[in-house]
């Protein structure tokens, strides 16, 4: 599957935003649907069928975590949240009810196309081989093994079950709360969130050269985590 | 002052202000106890001294068998005039008229022929008779006058203490509490009542003092509003309100009356002395007076913060809206450049323009940013959510948020390998050392090295960033941390003085601290103590 061509909706009440997005887009080779409401979106989404959608959070009348919702209880087209400084708890929310990714603006039209393609490739990627390889990391999710630089590591359950969930949705931006669901069940969210610390700590310690420095599990400060991957390796043998 | 107290009703205290007694110990007593005793019931009978010159007369008439011999007729009357001036400088004046009686009655009978009886005849005794009396009466009276000059002398002179040292404390202070506290404590003292003070606070009367002991309830408000606004005592003891166990007075100067004053009473026996309240009058005016010239001085002093906040604010103003224009005035030339002769301009050159819209359009991005969290941070607007989190983390974050910025400089990090898990908001300290960072970067020569040090020092967080920039002045240290402050360094780069202002605001909002120190070998260490136990809020 390949960038270009793809179907990219922008949801944005601001018209300057959407003319530069329209722009910066479109001359990448993406097809471009522009959407000024949350209500448009929802009714666009079906005829359209975008790839991936480009949602503002501050939307007048439904908000993005609002669309994000309704659009989540039928397609899991990836989508990159924009929203502005200070409304972390929204943007907390939005990623909680089923966004991929965010974008504080102003952002530059470098980062945006990066987030795009990772996300596009994401689906791409989820009919992905048992085994996952990026940069020194291969995970065999089949064999349950995890090697660095052609050795082993040894890896608790919980720090293993962490490493899945990040492969499994690798490049994903994954809340807390998320994570807690996915490892531990979530049933305890406020009580688990320091586990989940504590595992991302170690599960650094074993990964990472420099944990201050993580090249694999990136931190988003306040919302969450993300394993990076290296494009090149992680290319589908489709990609060009 | 006219007081309408129920006179009838305190009978000794009428009685005593003519003929009180004061021990010959007197003068050991302070100006408190004696103006107390302005009010006191004296022990002493109203008749003092009585028995005393009536022995005296008898004594006198006793000797008077004995040296009949030696001293007889007219010449023997002056023994009793010395006892009648000796009663009446010892007792008074009814001691005096007393011995003066007794003692013409005596000499009558014992000692003027005929013998054993009150009968005269001869008419020279009867003008020895007559002078006796006269004089007994004379002196009597002069003692009384002088008397009366005495107690009218000790009275002026506990006035002129009380009042001394009133207005003393009065004038120690322009402070309005300070006032209404040392008023209290001075009218508890000598009156013994417990008191309230109310005072007109914009448009409303405000309780301003009360003694812990009084009992003031809101149905008083009604009173207090009532003599406000009529300048006329209510309360306990006049027609108006006569229920309330309290008695108000208003405090007036010439022009305006100031407030009100309520003096509790325990029952109708306890009433001041009409010397007591003529002290309480006086008291009052003084008080007024005060009062009026701390609320001109309070306003005096408000008027004076109120500039200097508008200097403030102009200045502030004057600094943001520069440091916004700028970068603005840049962004437009270049948009307008290439709009109006963009056809005239070869690509690099439009590159290059653009470029430099670019960046400054970032420092525009910036100040905005740092002006928003500045204003949510006085506003209180930022809530610390402290969770559980791993320096390695926070500080990894804030390396990756500084992107490319990074690479210019040699960054050494140093983590306490035993370093726990540590309760802060994450984002906001990430945000702290980028600001910092960002500091040390700007400040410091390409290449040169900065160092990140994080460990537990005396049961807190301490992450140190250290670099060997252009150091800070040390008079200047304790300043960084101001809103927009900037170290006066030639040459040094843009930037509004905000960075390190929000640092502090953040790391207090986390009950910790932040420090700027002057390295010895050059350059500069900023260095934020955390807590590590998380504190309920």
């Amino acid at each position: 599957m390949s960038d270009p061509g793809s179907r990219i909706l922008i949801v944005d009440d601001e018209a300057g935003i959407r003319r530069f997005l329209h722009a910066s887009l479109e001359s990448r080779g993406y097809s471009i649907h522009e959407a000024s409401t949350g209500e448009e979106a929802l009714q666009v989404v079906p005829a359209f069928r975008p790839d991936l959608i480009l949602l503002d959070l501050g939307l007048p009348g439904m908000g993005g975590k609002q669309v994000t919702s309704s659009l989540r209880e039928w397609t899991q087209t990836p989508i990159i949240i924009l929203s502005v400084q200070g409304d972390e708890s929204e943007k907390i929310a939005a990623l909680d009810a089923g966004a991929d990714d965010y974008l504080t603006k102003p952002f530059g039209a470098g980062e945006l196309l990066a987030r795009i393609r990772a996300a596009l490739r994401r689906v791409g990627q989820q009919e992905g081989g048992p085994v996952f390889v990026t940069g020194e990391l291969t995970v065999d999710l089949v064999g349950r093994s995890v090697r660095l630089g052609g050795k082993d590591v040894q890896l608790t359950p919980t720090e293993y079950s962490l490493l899945k969930a990040f492969v499994v949705h690798a490049n994903k931006l994954l809340t807390h709360r998320q994570l807690v669901r996915e490892v531990w069940g979530g049933a305890h969210y406020e009580d688990t969130q320091h586990l989940l610390r504590v595992n991302i700590s170690n599960l650094r310690r074993k990964l990472e050269a420099d944990p201050t420095r993580p090249h694999y599990i990136i931190t988003e400060p306040g919302v969450g985590y993300r394993l990076r991957t290296e494009s090149r390796v992680s290319a589908a043998p489709s990609n060009v | 002052m006219r007081e309408e107290f129920p006179y009838a009703t305190a009978p000794n205290l009428l009685t005593h202000l003519g003929t009180d007694e004061y021990p010959a110990s007197q003068s050991k007593l302070s100006w408190k106890d004696r103006v107390l005793r302005l009010g006191e019931v004296p022990s002493t009978s109203n008749w003092p001294g009585v028995p005393a010159s009536l022995a005296i007369v008898g004594l006198i008439t006793i000797t008077g068998f004995w040296i009949e011999t030696i001293i007889r007729g007219s010449n023997f009357a002056i023994l009793y005039m010395l006892a009648v001036i000796f009663s009446a400088l010892r007792w008074g004046r009814r001691a005096a008229v007393l011995s003066a009686v007794s003692g013409a009655l005596s000499f009558t009978f014992f000692f003027v022929p005929p013998y054993r009886s009150f009968a005269v005849t001869d008419s020279w005794y009867l003008i020895t008779l007559i002078g006796l009396l006269t004089v007994g009466l004379v002196i009597s009276m002069l003692t009384v006058a002088a008397r009366e000059d005495a107690r009218l002398a000790r009275r002026r002179e506990a006035y002129t203490a009380a009042l001394y040292s009133f207005t003393n404390s009065l004038t120690s202070g322009n402070k309005l509490d300070q006032l209404l506290d040392a008023v209290a404590r001075h009218f508890a003292e000598i009156f013994r009542r417990p008191i309230v003070v109310v005072l007109p606070d914009a448009d409303r009367l405000t309780v301003r003092f009360r003694s812990a002991e009084m009992v003031f309830n809101d149905c008083e408000n009604e009173i207090v509003s009532w003599v406000f606004q009529n300048g006329q005592e209510a309360g306990c003891g006049t027609a108006t309100f006569p229920d309330s166990r309290i008695r108000y007075r208003p405090l007036k100067t010439a022009q305006v009356i100031v407030g009100v004053i309520g003096f509790q009473t325990k029952s109708s026996k306890e009433l001041l002395s009409p010397d007591q309240r003529e002290l309480l009058g006086i008291f009052m005016n003084q008080t007024a007076l005060a009062i009026t010239r701390a609320d001109l001085a309070q306003k005096a002093q408000r008027a004076e913060v109120l500039q200097e906040a508008d200097k403030l604010q102009t200045a502030l103003l004057n600094s943001v809206s520069h440091n916004l224009r700028t970068p603005l005035a840049s962004v437009l030339g270049v948009l307008n450049t290439i709009l109006e002769d963009g056809a005239h301009l070869d690509l690099p050159t439009q590159q290059n323009l653009l470029s430099t819209a670019q960046e400054e359009a970032r420092r525009l991005d910036w100040l905005v940013q740092n002006l928003l969290d500045m204003t949510r941070l006085e506003g209180g607007a930022i809530r610390v959510k402290a969770e559980l989190c791993d320096v390695h983390d926070v500080i990894g974050s804030a390396l990756h948020q500084l992107g490319e910025a990074v690479h210019s400089h040699s960054i050494s990090v140093t983590i306490a390998s035993d370093l726990p898990l540590v309760p802060m908001d994450d984002v906001l300290i990430v945000q702290v050392l980028v600001n910092i960072l960002d500091n040390a970067i700007k400040y410091s020569p390409e290449a040169a090295p900065i160092e990140i040090d994080a460990r537990v020092n005396a049961g807190q967080l301490e992450i140190r960033v250290l670099d060997r920039g252009k150091g800070i002045p040390k008079q200047e240290l304790e300043r960084v941390f101001d809103k927009f402050f900037r170290v006066a360094i030639p040459g040094a780069p843009k930037g509004a003085g905000l960075g390190l202002s929000i640092c502090k605001g953040l790391v207090e909002a986390h009950k910790g601290r932040i420090i700027a120190r002057r390295r010895t070998q050059g350059g500069t260490e900023l260095a934020f103590f955390l807590p590590m136990e998380a504190k309920s809020e």
